[in-house]
C-alpha cells in the first residue's frame, strides 16, 4: 500500500520531468526603443578588458554629455567572444558592444544595421577603407554590403624594436628587405640576444599569426588574404605563396628566433618581458604604444614588415578597434551618436591618439591631433599615412570566423612551435577547419 | 617492540617535507606579491622594498568590494535555504521514512556523481526562460538545486542514526509532525547541520564555472569566478595578480583555520557515508 | 459469534484508522521533501535531461534545431580531437587519483604509525589547507610556479639541473602532468586526511598485534592497513576521479586547453564547443558521454566498497 502510493507518486512526478523537459528555448524579441537627447540615458557598454580608450573615451562623453550615463562591463578576450551571442541575444543587450568578429551576429540580425546612421552622419564619405571591413553583404562576405560595426580608431602592426638592443648588433635604421631582416635576426641570435618575444598562450590565442600574416603579405599580395578573412567563396589560406610564408616562419621558429616558452606566454606577459628588456624585436599593434612608452620611454622604434623585395610596397594589419550595437539595444541612437562624436569631436579624438596610440578616423578634412614628443606613436601614425596610400592594409587572419583563431591557428601553431606540424600541415588543418565551422 | 628511533624521524621527516611543499606555493606568491608592481621577481627573494600597498591597490583596481559583496550575498542567499529544505527533506527520508524513500534516495544520489560541466549548457538556456539569466539568482537557484544530492544525504544519515524514542514519546504526548520536527529533532540536527553550513560556504565562495557562464558582468561572480577576468586585466602585472589571489583566497583560509575541526570531520564523515 | 465479529470489526476498524494516520504521515513527509525535490529537479534533472536531448540536435543555439540522430556521438567517437579529450581525462585520472590514493596511504600510514599529538595535528591541517582554496586561485598560483622564469624552475637551476628546466605547461608533452601535478597538490591532503581518519577508527589491537609480531612498516601496511581501509580507499578514488573527469577550472585558468591539444579535457571542450563554437548538439553530446564516463567508473567502485562492507 505504501509501496503503491510512493510509487504512483514519483511515475507521475518522472513523467513531469519529461514533459517539461521537451520544450524549445525560445528567443524573446524585444521592440526597440529609440530615445536619445535631453532625458537622462544609460547607455550600456560591454568592453574588452586591457584596451583603456574606450573607458576614457566614455569618460570624455559623460562629461560633455552630463545626461548620459554608461553602465560598462569589461571581461577578458576570451570570455568576451564567448559571451557575445549570449549578450546579443539576451534581454538587456549592449548598446556598445567590442566585436572582434561579427560576420555570423550580422548574418543572424543580432547587430544592428548602421546604413540609416552612416547616411544621417554622413560617414559614407569618410575614406573607404575605413568603413568597409565592417561591412557584412547578404551573403555574409565581408568587405561590401550594409555596415555593421564601427571602430574607434584605425590601429596599425608592426614591428616594435628595442633602439638598445638593436644598437648592440649594429642595427642603426630599419631593414629595408625581409632577407635584411633575417640577417639581422642571426645576428641577434648570435650575440645571445633574444631576437623576436612573441606570446602564445591558448589562453591569449597565439601570437606568431602575426608574423605569420605580415610574411604572407611580403611574399604574396593581400587581396587573397583579405578576400579568406572576409569569408568570400572560393577563398583559401592555402595558397603557394602562403606556403612559403609559413616555411619561412617555421625556419625562424627551428632557427630559436623565438622565446623557448612561447606557448606558455600571455599576451601581457610577453610585452611586460620586452618591456624589461627581453627580446630585440615584438610584433604587435599600436594600441600597446602606451605601453611601451611607459616601459621603454624613447628607447622603442617601430618599422613596417620589410617586402620580399627592395622598393616594393609594405603591407600591415590593419583594423578598428570595431564596436557595433545590438540589434535589441535599448538606446541605439545615442549608442550611433557617441560612435560619430568619438571620430570628430577633437577632444576624442586627442584622446584616441594620446590612449590608443593610433589614428581617429573620421573625416579626411580633420587635423591629426599632435602626439607628444618621444612618443612611438609619432612613428605609428607615419607608418599609418604609408599603408593609407599603398591600400595594403588587412583585417588579422584571426578573425576570419569567430573560432578559426582558438580552434585553427592557435593549436595548430603551437604544435608547429612544438615540432609536431609543419608549415604545408599548417596551412591545410587552418583551411579545413575553416571550412568546416563556415559550413555549419 | 617499539618503534626505532630511526622510523620515527624518518616519520617527522617525511610529513615535514609534504607540508613545506604544500604551504610553498602560498608562501611563493605572498612574496611575490609584495614585490613592486609590474616586475617579473624570481624564486623566492624578499623584495628590497616589501610593497604592503599592492594589496590595498589590487583591492580597488578588482573591484573586490563590489565582488565581495556578491560573494557575501550569494552565500548568504545559498546557505540557509539549502540548509533548511535538504534538512527538512533529510528528516521525512530518513526519520519519518515515508512511502517511496528509498527511491528518493536514490534519486538525490544519482546526482552526486553530476559534473557541472555536463548541464551547463541546458542551464544557461533555462535561466535565459525562467528570466533569471543574469542575475544573482543566476548561481543562487542552481547552486541551492546542485547541494541537494550531498546535503539530503547529509542529514538524511543524521536523521537514520537518531532513535525513534524520542519521536515515539512526543507522538503519543499529540504532537504534529511539524512540532516533531520544529521543536525536537531540528535543535538535535545542530551540529550536522552546522557542519554542512560550512561546507556549503567554502563550495559556493569557490564556484567559478556557474559564475562564469550564468553572470555577464564581472563584478556580479563569486570571487572565484572573477578571477578569470582580473587575470586578463592584470596578467601584466604579476605582483598584483599575486596580491590579488591572496585577496580571494583569504576568506575562506581565514575559515577553514577557524573551523579546520568541524570541516575536516564534516567532508571526512560526509565522504565516507557517501 | 457477534462477539468474534465485533473483535474482528474492532479489528478492522483499528487498521483502517491506522492506515488513514499513515496516509496523512506520507503526505505530510512528501510536503517535506517537495522543496528540496523541486529545486533539485528544475535544476539538475530537467537540465540533464535537455542535454540529452540537445545531444541528438544540430543547434547553434540561436536558429532552428534540426534532428540528426546519433550524428554527435558518432562525431565525437570518429573525430581524434574529441575522442582525445576523453583519453586526457582518463590520463588525469592517473594525477588526480591514483597518485593522491596510493601516497596518501604511505603518509597516512606513516602519520599514524609514527606521530601522535600535535605534529600529526598540524600535519593534517596543513595538508588539508589546498581543499579550502578557490581551483582557480591553485591554477593560478601553480601557473606562475611552473612558469619558465618561475619557483620550479629556480630551484631545478639551483640544484644544477638547468637542462631540465622549461615553461612546463607550454610544452606538449609535459602540459598535462604538470596539470596533473597541480591535481597532486589539490587532492593529496584530502585523501591524507581521510585514510588517516579511517586508520584511527580501526582497533588498535590489530597494529598492536603486527608490532608484537615485528612486522616492518611494509608489512604492516600491506596486510592490516590496506585492506581495513577499502571503505575509505573507495571514497578516495570516487572522489579523485570525478574531479579528474570533470576538470574544468584548473585547466581553463592556466592553459586553456593547449598547447595544440595536449590539455584539452572533455570539461574545457564542450565549454569552447558551446559557447565558442556554438555547437550546442556536439557539446551536448560530449556532455552526456562526460556524465556516463563518470557513471561507468564510479558505480563499479561503489559496488566494491559496498561489498568490502559487508
Amino acid at each position: 500500500m505504501k509501496r503503491q502510493f510512493g510509487l504512483t507518486v514519483i511515475t507521475i512526478f518522472l513523467l513531469a520531468i519529461l514533459v517539461t523537459s521537451a520544450y524549445v528555448p525560445r528567443v524573446v524579441a524585444q521592440d526597440d526603443l529609440p530615445n536619445c537627447g535631453t532625458e537622462p540615458v544609460t547607455l550600456r557598454g560591454y568592453f574588452e578588458t586591457g584596451f583603456d580608450l574606450p573607458f576614457r573615451l566614455a569618460e570624455e562623453f559623460e562629461r560633455q554629455f552630463p545626461n548620459v550615463s554608461w553602465d560598462i562591463s569589461q571581461d577578458q578576450f576570451a570570455n568576451l567572444i564567448n559571451a557575445t551571442p549570449r549578450l546579443l541575444t539576451g534581454d538587456n543587450p549592449p548598446d556598445l558592444i567590442r566585436l572582434p568578429t561579427m560576420v555570423t551576429f550580422a548574418e543572424q540580425g543580432l547587430l544592428k544595421n548602421l546604413d540609416e546612421y552612416a547616411a544621417a552622419f554622413g560617414w559614407d564619405e569618410w575614406p573607404v577603407p575605413q568603413l568597409n571591413q565592417n561591412r557584412v553583404a547578404e551573403d555574409g562576405t565581408r568587405g561590401s554590403g550594409s555596415l555593421y560595426a564601427m571602430g574607434l580608431n584605425y590601429s596599425l602592426t608592426g614591428i616594435f624594436y628595442n633602439k638598445e638592443l638593436a644598437a648592440q648588433i649594429g642595427m642603426t635604421e630599419p631593414p629595408q628587405t625581409l632577407a635584411e631582416f633575417d640577417e639581422i635576426l642571426a645576428r641577434a641570435k648570435e650575440a645571445g640576444l633574444l631576437p623576436i618575444m612573441q606570446w602564445g598562450s591558448a589562453k591569449s590565442g597565439m601570437g606568431l599569426a602575426f608574423p605569420l600574416q605580415n610574411l604572407m603579405a611580403a611574399y604574396g599580395p593581400v587581396e587573397p588574404i583579405n578576400d579568406w578573412i572576409f569569408q568570400k567563396p572560393g577563398a583559401t589560406i592555402d595558397t603557394p605563396e602562403n606556403l612559403l610564408a609559413a616555411q619561412h616562419l617555421q625556419r625562424w621558429i627551428e632557427n630559436g628566433y623565438f622565446p623557448p616558452d612561447i606557448n606558455a606566454i600571455e599576451y601581457t606577459d610577453a610585452n611586460a618581458r620586452f618591456g624589461q628588456g627581453e627580446g630585440v624585436f615584438i610584433f604587435n599593434g599600436d594600441w600597446q604604444n602606451a605601453g611601451y612608452d611607459t616601459d621603454l620611454p624613447g628607447k622603442v622604434g617601430f618599422f613596417l614588415m620589410p617586402p620580399l623585395e627592395a622598393g616594393g610596397a609594405p603591407a600591415a594589419m590593419s583594423a578598428p578597434l570595431t564596436f557595433g550595437i545590438a540589434a535589441n539595444a535599448k538606446n541605439p541612437d545615442c549608442a550611433a551618436f557617441f560612435l560619430n562624436w568619438v571620430a570628430t569631436d577633437e577632444t576624442a579624438r586627442q584622446i584616441g591618439v594620446d590612449v590608443g596610440g593610433s589614428n581617429p578616423g573620421g573625416p579626411s578634412g580633420l587635423p591629426m591631433p599632435p602626439v607628444a614628443e618621444g612618443s612611438i606613436t609619432n612613428e605609428t601614425l607615419a607608418a599609418g599615412v604609408i599603408i593609407g596610400e599603398a591600400g595594403t592594409s588587412m583585417d588579422f587572419i584571426a578573425n576570419a570566423t569567430s573560432a578559426i583563431f582558438a580552434q585553427g591557428w592557435t593549436p595548430e601553431l603551437q604544435k608547429m612551435v612544438g615540432g609536431r606540424q609543419d608549415a604545408a600541415g599548417l596551412l591545410k588543418a587552418v583551411q579545413a577547419e575553416y571550412e568546416r565551422q563556415l559550413s555549419e | 617492540m617499539t618503534l626505532g628511533r630511526a622510523e620515527i624521524f624518518g616519520g617527522r621527516v617525511l610529513l615535514i617535507g609534504l607540508m613545506t611543499i604544500t604551504v610553498l606555493p602560498f608562501i611563493s606568491i605572498f612574496i611575490t606579491a609584495l614585490h613592486p608592481s609590474g616586475t617579473l621577481p624570481r624564486g623566492l627573494e624578499w623584495p628590497a622594498e616589501p610593497q604592503w600597498g599592492n594589496f590595498v591597490e589590487a583591492f580597488k583596481v578588482a573591484n573586490m568590494t563590489a565582488l565581495l559583496g556578491s560573494s557575501v550575498y550569494i552565500v548568504l542567499a545559498v546557505v540557509p535555504v539549502a540548509l533548511i529544505i535538504s534538512t527538512m527533506a533529510g528528516f521525512a527520508i530518513g526519520h519519518l521514512r515515508i512511502a517511496g524513500s528509498r527511491i528518493l534516495l536514490g534519486l538525490f544520489v544519482f546526482g552526486l556523481t553530476l559534473p557541472f560541466g555536463g548541464i551547463i549548457v541546458p542551464l544557461y538556456y533555462l535561466e535565459r526562460e525562467l528570466g533569471i539569466y543574469n542575475t544573482r539568482l543566476a548561481i543562487v537557484l542552481p547552486l541551492i538545486g546542485l547541494y541537494m544530492p550531498f546535503a539530503v544525504f547529509w542529514m538524511r544519515t543524521h536523521f537514520i542514526n537518531m532513535p525513534s524514542e524520542i519521536s515515539e514519546a512526543a507522538r503519543v504526548d499529540g504532537a504534529t509532525i511539524w512540532d516533531l520536527f520544529w521543536r525536537i529533532q531540528l535543535p538535535l540536527a545542530r551540529p550536522p547541520m552546522a557542519a554542512l553550513g560550512i561546507l556549503m560556504s567554502v563550495w559556493t565562495w569557490n564556484q567559478f564555472l556557474l559564475a562564469l557562464v550564468l553572470v555577464e558582468d564581472p563584478t556580479q561572480r563569486t570571487m572565484a569566478g572573477a578571477l578569470g577576468a582580473f587575470q586578463g586585466h592584470y596578467a601584466t602585472d604579476v605582483p598584483l595578480l599575486c596580491a590579488g589571489t591572496i585577496i580571494i583566497l583569504l576568506p575562506t583560509l581565514i575559515v577553514f583555520m577557524l573551523f579546520q575541526r568541524q570541516i575536516i570531520a564534516a567532508l571526512l564523515q560526509g565522504s565516507i557515508k557517501g | 459469534m457477534t462477539s468474534d465479529i465485533r473483535r474482528a470489526a474492532s479489528k478492522f476498524s483499528r487498521r483502517t484508522s491506522q492506515d488513514k494516520v499513515v496516509r496523512r504521515e506520507n503526505i505530510i513527509g512528501w510536503l517535506f521533501v517537495i522543496p528540496a525535490l523541486v529545486m533539485y529537479t528544475i535544476f539538475v534533472l530537467v537540465p540533464l535531461l535537455m542535454s540529452i536531448r540537445y545531444s541528438f540536435v544540430r543547434w547553434n543555439g540561436i536558429g532552428p534545431m534540426t534532428w540528426v540522430g546519433l550524428d554527435n556521438y558518432i562525431t565525437v567517437l570518429e573525430d581524434p580531437d574529441l575522442l582525445g579529450t576523453v583519453f586526457n581525462a582518463f590520463r588525469l585520472v592517473v594525477f588526480f587519483s591514483f597518485i593522491p590514493v596510493t601516497l596518501g596511504l604511505i603518509v597516512a600510514s606513516v602519520m599514524h604509525r609514527v606521530t601522535t599529538g600535535r605534529l600529526g595535528e598540524i600535519a593534517r591541517t596543513i595538508l588539508f589547507l589546498p581543499q579550502v582554496i578557490p581551483l582557480v586561485a591553485a591554477g593560478i598560483i601553480w601557473g606562475w610556479l611552473l612558469a619558465l622564469p618561475g619557483l620550479i624552475n629556480e630551484v631545478l637551476r639551483g640544484i644544477g639541473l638547468d637542462t631540465i628546466a622549461r615553461a612546463w605547461l607550454g610544452d606538449f608533452d609535459w602540459a598535462l602532468p604538470s596539470v596533473g601535478l597541480i591535481g597532486i597538490w589539490v587532492l593529496l591532503g584530502f585523501c591524507t586526511v581521510l585514510l588517516w581518519t579511517g586508520m584511527t577508527k580501526l582497533d588498535p589491537a590489530l597494529f598492536e598485534a603486527a608490532r608484537i609480531d615485528g612486522a616492518s612498516w611494509f608489512t604492516e601496511f600491506t596486510k592490516v592497513t590496506v585492506p581495513l581501509l577499502r571503505n575509505e580507499i573507495g571514497v578516495c578514488l570516487t572522489v579523485t576521479v570525478i574531479n579528474a573527469l570533470a576538470a574544468f577550472d584548473i585547466v581553463y585558468v592556466t592553459t586553456a586547453g593547449g598547447p595544440g591539444n595536449a590539455t584539452a579535457v572533455p570539461g574545457i571542450q564542450i565549454y569552447i564547443l558551446a559557447f565558442t563554437e556554438l555547437r550546442i548538439g556536439l557539446a551536448s553530446a560530449l556532455a552526456v558521454i562526460l556524465m556516463g564516463l563518470v557513471l561507468v567508473v564510479v558505480l563499479p567502485i561503489q559496488r566494491l566498497n559496498r561489498g568490502a562492507a559487508q
